[in-house]
């Protein structure tokens, strides 16, 4: 080989071209499910839905054998710290569900019942909204490093 | 993207085939080159490829989720226990495929 650096050069740029082309930053379309949820419940659900397909991608990172030990376990620390508050927004968004249907149920039924479910209704609610706060930032801190690994 | 890498792929394998045309003092340089491209897009390929991936994911969860807020429809509990599942089988998938990379490290 009589111009490696020409060789390297050339390798370099056709292994980071359609990479970089990947990344589609003249479109800047990350694509973001929970931003086009307008309910609560459906931002819990976009937000689940994407913590599950994050955790398949990191489980593809894992299972890589060219990917360094160390950002393994860092990967594994975020996705410990990650799941419980996913399984705490699903019990939420579950408790929420019940509650509206228990609200929709009762409008026909007295004046007490119908406050009662309405302020069930709102605390399952706030819990949600709560829920749904803890667990987007451990959720991104996981796919903060998945697209760290895979850009 | 992957249909541009599949066509580049597909050019270097027909520039291939007009090795034995250049000149005889080259051919060996040409082929080093030309294996050294097809190497490089195959590795840019699998770095694209799973970018692609789970912006695919991404957009269908979004996709689905568009048409829930346009159906005026909340979210049904199937959808939620589709949901529940996905997210137990992803986390015991990757305890599992880490543990499997800490013992082979060991």
């Amino acid at each position: 080989m009589r111009h490696p650096l020409r060789v390297l050069a050339l390798a370099c740029a056709l292994t980071l071209t359609p990479a970089c082309a990947a990344l589609q930053l003249g479109q800047t379309r990350i694509e973001n499910p929970i931003a086009a949820a307008q309910t609560i419940d459906q931002r819990a659900y976009a937000l689940l839905h994407s913590y599950a397909a994050i955790v398949e991608e990191a489980t593809d990172i894992v299972a890589d054998p060219a990917t360094p030990l160390a950002f393994k376990r860092a990967l594994g620390q975020a996705e410990r710290a990650a799941t419980p508050s996913a399984e705490t927004l699903q019990i939420a968004v579950t408790a929420y569900m019940r509650a509206r249907a228990d609200f929709d149920a009762a409008s026909s039924a007295n004046q007490t019942t119908i406050q009662r479910t309405a302020t069930a209704l709102s605390i399952a609610a706030r819990r949600l909204n709560e829920a749904v706060a803890a667990a987007q930032a451990p959720i991104a801190e996981l796919e903060g490093l998945v697209r760290a690994h895979r850009g | 993207m992957l249909n541009l890498l599949l066509q580049l792929q597909l050019l270097l394998a027909a520039l291939s085939a007009f090795l034995p045309l250049v000149p005889e003092d080259h051919r060996v340089r040409a082929a080093e080159i030309l294996d050294v491209a097809a190497k490089a897009l195959a590795a840019g390929g699998s770095i694209a490829g799973n970018v692609d991936d789970l912006a695919v994911k991404l957009a269908a969860i979004r996709a689905e989720v568009e048409a829930m807020v346009a159906s005026g429809a909340g979210v049904s509990a199937e959808q939620l226990d589709a949901a529940t599942a996905r997210v137990r089988a992803a986390s015991a998938a990757f305890r599992a495929a880490l543990q499997t990379a800490e013992a082979s490290a060991t």
